[in-house]
Order: C-alpha cells, then structure tokens, then sequence
C-alpha cells in the first residue's frame, strides 16, 4: 500500500491547506467557494488516474503473502460491514427525517430506568451487525430518546437479534443452551449497562449530535445530509478498525492461542481478547467460536459476548459517532459488565 | 473535507463496491457468496449518495450560492466531513489497486492445526443424510470439512474403506518435503476474516505446487485408536488431477 496513503495524506493536506477550520471564515461570510471546488474535483480525477495506473502497472507486482493475506483481510471486513453500515445510516436518517419525534415519546418510557429494559429488548428485532446499530444508536439519540435507552439498543441489537440466534443455533446444533445462554448473558449484561449509564452517565461525555434540523427544510434533504454526514464520521473509522483488526487478524498465531485453552479463568480471557481483537461480526462469530473447540464452554461463551459489544472496528466507530470522551468511559464499562455477565450465565446455564 | 470530496469519496467507495459484486467474481475471494445482492445494494445506495451531493453542490456553486449546507453552521462540524473520512478511499484502493487474491496456503499453514471437536457438538447429519448410501459403489466426493469432522468425530467409521474424492489447495508441510503435503481448504462462514482451515496429510505423492488446486481420490487411513486423539489425518492417493479455478475459493 505504500504508493497510496500519499494521495490521502496529499488530499488531505492541500484540501486543508484551502479549507483549514482554523482559517477559514464562518461559512456563512458567504465567501464563493469556487476555487476549493475546482481543486477538489481535479485532485479526484489525479487519484482516479492513479489508480488505473495502479490498476495496469501494479495489481501483478503485490507477490508478498503477508501482505497479500492482510490486504485480503482487510478487504473482506471492509466489504461485509459495508452493506450493515449502509443499511444502519439509511434507517437512522429515516427516522431522523420521516419519523416525528412525538412517536418516539408515545412508545419509549419517559423514565430511562423504564425505557432501558424496552430498549434492549427492542433490538430483537433489527437483523444487522454492530456496525448498523451504533448509527441507528446515534439516531435516536438525535430523537430524544435518553442516551441510556439508545446505548441499550446499541448493545443489545447485534448481539441477539434472530439472524445471530439462529446462526449460533447452527454452529451449536444439539445444544440449545448454548444459544440461551448467549440471549441471557447478552440481553442482561445490556441491561444493566444501561442502568448504570442511566443512573451515573452524564450527557456531556457523548458529543452532542448535530443540531435539530430546520423543521422547514424538504424531508428528503434531511433524509440525505443525514446519511452523509452519518457515513463520512462512522466509515472513516470503520476502516480504521478494518485495518487494525486485518493486522491483528494476519498477526496472532492461533496455536500460541489454544495453548492458553486449558487455565480455567484465563482461558475466558483470552476469548474476550480475541473477540476484541479480531472483530469479527456477530453474524459469524458464533462459526468461530465453534471453531475454538479446546477452550471450555464458558470461555466459547466470552467470545460470543465480547465481541458484539467491544471490538476494535466499533470502538472506532463509536469514537467517530459518539466522540472519544465517550468511548473512554463506556467501552470499559462494557467490557467490565460483558465479563461478569458471560462468568455467573455460564456457571448457571452451561 | 468539504462538501464535494465527501460525495466523490462516497461515488469511491460505492464504485469499489459495485467493481468487486456486480461487474466481477472478486467478491467470492472476500464474502460468501450470497453476500452478492447485499453488495451491489450497497454500491448503487453510495454511487447515487455521493452522485447528489456532488450535483447539489455544483448546482448550488453555478448559482453562485455559497453552497446549501449554509443554514447550519452551528453544528460541531461545519459540514466538514472529518478528515479520517479520507480513508474512505482505501477499500477502493485495495479492490481496483491491489485486487488482493483469496487466502490460501500462507494463511493455511499460518493457522496451523485444529483441535478435534467435541463429538457431541458435532451433527454429520448436517451435511447429508447418508452420502455413502446415495453413492452406492461408485466414489463419494466430500466436502474436506466434510471430511475432517467425520474422521473426527464418526465412531460409525462409515468412511472406512470407501473410495473418497477431495478437493482443495495444496500447503507444503512445515518440516519439509520427506514429511508429505497437505491438501486443504478453508471454511468461511461469512467473511474471509472467519476463515477455518480443514486440511489431510497426503505422504504417498510427491508435492505439487503450493497453491495449485487438485481433486484426489483414494481413501482415508483409518487410524488404529481413538479418533479423537487423531492430529493429523492422513490420505492414501490413487489418482489426482488438477482444477483449473475452482469456482469459489471457500467451503
């Protein structure tokens, strides 16, 4: 990759050198932008002929296996959370734009300590991995729903929505309580992370969302700013937890792994770490916890838990949604909760 | 980022979306097949986002109108989009730049052995009811992770005997030549991020080339104790030919 970042970074540089916040007038100065315009376009069509050019004289020339198997990587968690991460804008700007905001009043409790239970067992029914809910999270939030509620959703949504159950239930098949266990551990460590966020949270740890649109302008454009504004924070950081967790991915040898299987405790965390490490979405990873097999149930059970509600890839679109104060604060949290919740489910169920 | 890098990073991206899905194979080095729609939904969704944007802005720019995100600028971002947005550009770098192939032999070796699975979490009914039946005599042709769980975990033995047809990539064995070759495939539930080596040993044969795709049949060499304790499972060959591009990379 070493002949590309120098046209992000070149981009990045010389739109900022003509657009740098700090030196640009307030916008509504009213200033014509025409130049900035000009260069913008001209700089994309340099890249786009670099890339062909790249395309034609490169694409043979990449032979080292390393990096091949991490750009392979990279490239595969890029493309699967693409389609979740355009679903999850999509219906997060819908209901920013078409939804009002009485309808939320009207079907989430007022009292967080009630809306949070609602909250969580709402997320039964979104089918989409972590990288869908955390702007649909984000939505709501813009809709007034209490942060804690939305933080439930957002914890709970990809990890026991039907598509996840069901794909555990086949990874597992003869052993329902492998599936139940995962509801419960999830459903309950989602729960009380919203309480305590309801009960300690404070708002000014999550960057307060865009201000409310003008309720004059046509539906459709709040509909589309939304999701652009939506895609540009979020996906720029999905990449960067694509990029980290291909490196860890490519990185970890399995067999230094499953040498850990027998510990009794720390084999649970070593699963937790990994599911954090590799973020793999929680449609599959109920596959590769199966995949696991010389680790006990409890620590197969850690995986499955962990990993839809911490992982690198949502970290980093956490802290593109939400801002890092707020990632700071929560991820911690989750992981602390996550943990004691997989530990007492899995000495009670499995 | 302003206004008009935002919606042509978008055209980007969707672009690299669509390349990969709706105008090549190369999805199925990265995605499960059936993640096909889902991509190409995805792409045209960006390409025409980020087609607006642009067409918005410019049309707002021949009008001579500072642009219409003007109205509110009180927001945390000034309709900047943040610069990590940029990065946006890397999956079409990595698709139309690098196109980097499915994973094969480094990962393969890479990842090592698997462990045996627990018998009682394993159900060979899942694949078919009965393929030794359904194939009378003749040569029964398996899945590798087919396979491999039933040399794990099938105390019926029902392989035993039968003449077995595999297909897979070829992994030189770590400690050399004089040790065998694997024949191997992974196993993708999702994305290649998943991926799951299933692999036999293979001494009777010279090794081919690394990588190289090939269709064995013989029989499997049944082992004398307890399948479970089994680490490496080992392939007797009567005949192999080569594949040329096996249709999907993955099992």
């Amino acid at each position: 990759m070493s002949d590309r970042p120098p046209g992000s970074s070149l981009g990045d540089s010389l739109v900022q050198d003509w657009a740098g916040p700090g030196e640009l007038p307030p916008s509504d100065w009213g200033r014509p932008k025409g130049p900035r315009r000009t260069a913008t376009v001209w700089l994309f069509a340099l890249f786009i002929t670099a890339m062909a050019a790249g395309n034609l004289w490169l694409s043979d020339r990449f032979t080292h296996e390393a990096f091949l198997a991490w750009a392979t990587i990279f490239t595969a968690i890029s493309l699967q959370a693409l389609p979740f991460l355009v679903f999850g804008v999509a219906l997060s700007a819908a209901l920013t734009a078409f939804v009002p905001a009485s309808f939320y009043r009207r079907v989430i409790p007022r009292n967080p300590v009630a809306a949070v239970p609602v909250a969580g067992l709402s997320g039964m029914v979104l089918p989409g991995c972590e990288c869908a809910s955390v702007p649909v999270a984000g939505g709501l939030m813009k809709r007034g729903i209490a942060p804690a509620a939305a933080l439930t959703f957002l914890l709970a949504a990809p990890a026991i929505n039907p598509v996840v159950l069901i794909a555990t239930a086949v990874a597992f098949p003869g052993q329902p309580e492998v599936w139940i266990a995962r509801l419960v551990a999830s459903l309950g460590a989602a729960v009380v992370i919203g309480w305590i966020w309801a009960r300690f949270g404070k708002s000014d740890w999550i960057r307060p969302p865009r201000a409310p649109h003008d309720p004059d302008a046509p539906k459709l454009r709040v509909f589309r700013d939304s999701m652009v504004h939506d895609l540009v924070h979020a996906g720029g950081f999905l990449v960067v937890g694509a990029l980290a967790a291909a490196t860890l991915n490519v990185a970890i040898p399995r067999e230094w792994i499953t040498g850990l299987a027998d510990l009794p405790v720390v084999s649970v965390l070593v699963t937790a770490a990994l599911a954090i490490l590799l973020s793999i979405c929680s449609e599959a990873d109920a596959f590769v916890a199966a995949s696991l097999n010389p680790f006990p149930p409890t620590a197969l059970l850690a995986f499955m838990v962990v990993g839809p509600m911490v992982d690198i890839k949502l970290i980093a679109l956490q802290a593109g949604t939400f801002g890092w104060g707020f990632v700071r604060r929560f991820v911690p949290l989750t992981l602390l909760v996550t943990l004691l919740s997989t530990f007492l489910i899995g000495a009670l169920i499995l | 980022m302003n206004r008009i890098a935002q919606g042509l990073v978008l055209v980007l991206l969707g672009a690299a979306a669509l390349g990969s899905s709706a105008f090549s194979e190369l999805y199925l080095n990265y995605v499960q097949g059936a993640f096909r729609p889902f991509l190409i939904a995805a792409g045209a969704v960006l390409v025409l986002l980020g087609a607006l944007v642009v067409a918005a802005d410019l049309r707002a720019a021949s009008r001579g109108e500072e642009g219409e995100e003007g109205h509110d600028c009180q927001g945390h971002d000034h309709h900047g989009g943040p610069r990590v947005a940029w990065l946006l550009v890397l999956p079409a770098v990595a698709v139309f730049v690098v196109a980097p192939p499915a994973l094969g032999a480094y990962t393969a070796a890479a990842s090592g052995a698997a462990a045996a699975p627990d018998s009682s979490r394993v159900d060979l009914s899942e694949y078919r009811e009965d393929p030794f039946a359904e194939a009378g005599d003749g040569p029964v042709e398996l899945q590798l992770q087919e396979f491999v769980s039933r040399a794990w975990t099938d105390e019926e033995r029902s392989m035993s005997g039968r003449t077995i047809e595999l297909t897979g990539f070829v992994v030189p064995h770590p400690e050399g030549e004089d040790e065998g070759w694997y024949l191997a495939r992974l196993q993708m539930a999702c994305c290649a991020a998943d991926a799951v080596v299933n692999r036999v040993l293979i001494t009777g044969e010279p090794a081919p080339e690394t990588d190289s795709w090939w269709t064995v049949r013989g029989t499997w060499d049944e082992p004398e104790g307890d399948l479970q304790s089994v680490r490496d499972h080992r392939f007797t060959v009567e005949e192999m030919r080569e594949v040329e591009n096996p249709p999907d990379p993955y099992e």
